[in-house]
């Protein structure tokens, strides 16, 4: 061997250097190899603090989206309800006694003609999507309105009206009780038939089940001594709501003021003065399940806006399961077949880029454990693709050394060299893919958002990757050079060439 | 290398492939699945299963409008069907799986999912913004990075090049999700989108390398002249006009040559993980696989065999025009 063309490490201060470099592979082998037991550890465990996290389509499950009906509440007014849309319907989904379910508040994109308020429910598991829209979607809707008392007699003297039509009977019967007014709106349908159906005798006051603080299940009388013990549902108003209560009471005495659930109305009590205080008394004629059970629904949730099922995704366990195996099983291949590839183009560089692809993967499963990321087909395929990528820093950092070493450089300057030079591409290269990646994740979607943020950070660690690990590795082997031996030139020579 | 001095040969071939790209679109078209359109999707499985047409007939009894069942592999699991129908309501749907599980032994829903008309519409208007915001980034990464290339090309024909060939990049894939749809019935959906925003990452990667060595190589090769101006006021201001010591395509030519290896060698490695991924990964994300490896293989061509054949033609043509310039007012 010709050694004397480079200064030899002999003498005590190449000798600290030797150790420092020696030092530094075996710190990141380390760290490497206790973050891969955390990974491993963390995956087979099952009581372990962070495993993976498994998207619906790999777990099996339901995926439900809502779009809430908003147009009857001012924008501004918008975020908090969707907040308490959520809380709500998570308390129902808790009842319903799914584990980690995920209700999220979204938002349509400025892409979208309308802006739309959504609520995205993922249920792990549940696959009787039929039971689970049931019990999301029987949550009660409380409404308060008041009765137009005119509206309203002259819909009951239609009705009535025609009631009389088709049982054949004469008009002066049906209008007898009938007010002059009334009479007066009948005349008018004579006219145009049509008006019947815009008949609407309710006024909306405002006042619905998102002012609700509390409800509770008591019984008619027991108050006022009597001894009818009718069970009714009593109703305590957030400070807003009650004060809201107030105004109208104290406007509308006399009038009635209807109570409706889900669109049905269930009583109209008359207003004998204001009430203060924000109580009020829901009272139907109910026996004592249902007063319960509404009193229940109430305080679990009575919905501050309508919602409306607009799509759902129901994926078996079995087919997830499938869905993940097969997953998995190509993302070892493909790492073993790039590595093999590695290997017999780049030698001993190829060896030690397989390593810092092993490194990538470890990373890379660290993370999604850590963050969490949740894991989908998509974000599987995402990794699998990134694990052919992850190799071009190395490949070109490797190029860039072979044209060094050729130019007689020995292996480790050829190595920093390499680097160096290739770093304008690696940054460029990547800088767009970052970008991208970040545009993706703004825009998309949760599937979409999932195969962003694999993509992203994949990204960025085949950077660190290549540059970290990659160099500290190379910078550690020993110094040699192209002139050495025929063995040298093999080691750092590629493809089908012997040198 | 060859690819400079054989440039005008491989602008016809890439005007061709692009051609043939649109004309297989044009004529096959492309067929969106649910996530664009709205509607539902339902995946059924039997051990035993029925024929495709009592599949059909069972469907058909439930009076849903247009219905097209689609044969699925589900390998070892037995063999299972893709009911594809308009947006269903909670009772059509069950009335639908009731029909389906009555006709065949072993039977199982094994995924269901209905998209919303609004929601549709809003998916493809955001995959379109965002391809479109993705581009728009890339060139103006590629023109900010290369700002100081100056002469003889600007930096903005840089990012324009890396443009054209980014829609080549993506044509090609569509162009297989074509063919693909037209005889397998495979539909673009939202993987096909990401697939295709993948692409665009890596093409753009694949580009930029060579790029980069040919910003080294112009540097490499020129001479710089300082020249000092005094500007009116008394201002001083420093002019450097960079001259190339050979002329341009013998600069880049070799800058082709250098990241050859390279280019060939990242894209074998993304296609043997995309090859594992295909053959291994199971049938959902299979035409994902399929569009990826016709992107990736676009992606190398064109980084060679288009982007610089383009940068030599605009520079040579640009060298004509500007002879034409000073030509002129005499």
């Amino acid at each position: 061997m010709n050694q004397s063309d480079r200064p030899k490490d002999t003498s005590i201060s190449s000798g600290t250097e030797t150790f420092i470099r020696m030092f530094r592979a075996t710190v990141v082998i380390v760290v490497l190899a206790m973050i891969g037991y955390f990974v491993y550890n963390n995956a087979t465990n099952p009581e372990a603090s962070r495993p993976f996290k498994l998207g619906l389509d790999l777990a099996g499950g339901s995926h439900l989206v809502y779009e809430a009906d908003v147009s009857s509440v001012t924008p501004a007014e918008v975020p908090a309800l969707m907040a308490v849309l959520k809380d709500v319907i998570e308390r129902r989904i808790n009842v319903f006694g799914v584990s980690e379910p995920i209700i999220q508040v979204e938002e349509s994109s400025f892409a979208a003609a309308e802006k739309q308020h959504r609520l995205v429910v993922e249920l792990p598991g549940v696959t009787d999507v039929e039971a689970a829209v049931a019990e999301i979607g029987r949550t009660p809707l409380l409404e308060f309105k008041l009765i137009d008392a005119e509206a309203e007699a002259a819909q009951a003297s239609v009705a009535s009206l025609q009631a009389n039509i088709s049982a054949g009977t004469g008009i002066s019967s049906g209008t007898s009780s009938g007010t002059s007014s009334g009479a007066a709106v009948v005349g008018n349908i004579k006219v145009n038939g049509e008006a019947v159906a815009d008949l609407n005798p309710y006024i909306e006051t405002g006042l619905t089940g998102r002012y609700l603080e509390s409800a509770a299940l008591e019984f008619a009388g027991s108050q006022s001594g009597q001894l009818s013990n009718e069970p009714i549902v009593s109703i305590r108003f957030t400070a807003e709501g009650a004060d809201l209560f107030e105004k109208i009471t104290r406007d509308n005495v006399g009038e009635r003021l209807a109570i409706f659930l889900d669109g049905v109305i269930i009583s109209a009590p008359r207003i004998n003065e204001a009430i203060s205080g924000g109580t009020a008394v829901v009272s139907g004629g109910f026996n004592l399940d249902e007063a319960k059970e509404l009193s229940q629904n109430l305080n679990f949730g009575a919905l501050p806006v309508p919602i409306m099922l607009v799509s759902t995704q129901t994926i078996g366990a079995s087919l997830g399961a499938d869905v993940l195996e097969k997953g998995v099983l190509a993302g070892v291949i493909g790492l073993l077949t790039v590595i093999g590839f590695m290997v017999l183009w780049y030698r001993l560089s190829g060896i030690i880029a397989g390593f810092a692809l092993i490194m990538y993967v470890v990373l890379m499963l660290a993370l999604f454990q850590l963050i969490p990321v949740t894991l989908t087909a998509a974000g599987l395929a995402g990794f699998i693709l990134s694990l052919g990528m992850a190799v071009d820093a190395n490949v070109l950092v490797f190029e860039r050394m072979k044209e060094e070493m050729r130019a007689g450089k020995s292996s480790r300057a050829a190595a920093r060299e390499g680097f160096r030079r290739a770093w304008s591409a690696i940054r460029d290269g990547n800088a767009t893919s970052i970008l991208s990646a970040i545009i993706l994740f703004w825009f998309g979607t949760s599937i979409v958002k999932g195969f962003a943020l694999v993509f992203g950070i994949g990204v960025v660690m085949s950077m660190f990757s290549a540059i970290v690990l990659t160099r500290t590795l190379l910078i550690a082997m020993p110094d040699r050079s192209l002139s050495d031996s025929k063995l040298m030139r093999f080691l750092y020579g590629s493809g089908f060439t012997r040198s | 290398m060859f690819s400079v001095i054989y440039k005008k040969f491989f602008l016809i071939v890439s005007a061709l492939i692009f051609a043939v790209s649109f004309l297989i679109i044009g004529v096959f078209g492309l067929s969106y699945s649910i996530d664009f359109t709205g509607g539902a999707l339902l995946e059924v499985r039997y051990e035993t299963a029925p024929g495709k047409t009592v599949v059909e007939g069972a469907a058909a009894t439930q009076n849903l409008g247009s219905v097209s069942v689609r044969e699925t592999s589900l390998g070892d699991r037995g063999n299972g069907y893709l009911i594809r129908t308009r947006d269903l309501s909670e009772d059509e749907r069950i009335a639908l799986e009731d029909a389906l599980l009555a006709i065949g032994e072993g039977a199982s829903i094994e995924r269901y999912t209905t998209v919303g008309p609004t929601i549709g519409a809003e998916l493809s208007s955001k995959a379109l913004w965002a391809i479109a915001l993705v581009s728009l980034v890339i060139i103006l990464y590629v023109a900010y990075a290369f700002a100081g290339i100056g002469k003889p090309v600007s930096a903005w024909i840089y990012g324009l090049i890396t443009i054209v060939v980014l829609i080549h990049d993506v044509i090609v894939p569509t162009a297989m999700m074509s063919l693909l749809g037209y005889f397998t019935g495979a539909e673009v959906d939202v993987l096909f989108v990401m697939a295709v925003l993948a692409v665009l990452g890596y093409s753009v990667n694949d580009t930029i390398v060579v790029f980069d060595r040919v910003r080294e190589n112009l540097q490499a090769n020129r001479t710089e002249k300082r020249t000092k101006i005094v500007e009116p006021g008394g201002i001083e201001r420093e002019e450097v006009e960079y001259t190339l010591t050979k002329p341009f395509p013998e600069i880049i030519g070799p800058a082709v040559t250098e990241t050859l290896g390279r280019s060939i060698n990242t894209s074998l490695t993304t296609l043997l993980a995309l090859t594992a991924l295909y053959f291994l990964g199971g049938s959902l994300t299979q035409n994902f696989a399929l569009v990826l490896m016709a992107g990736v293989v676009a992606g190398t061509y064109s980084s060679i065999c288009m982007a610089v054949p383009l940068l030599v033609a605009y520079e040579s043509w640009q060298a004509k025009k500007m002879k034409v310039e000073v030509v002129t007012p005499k």
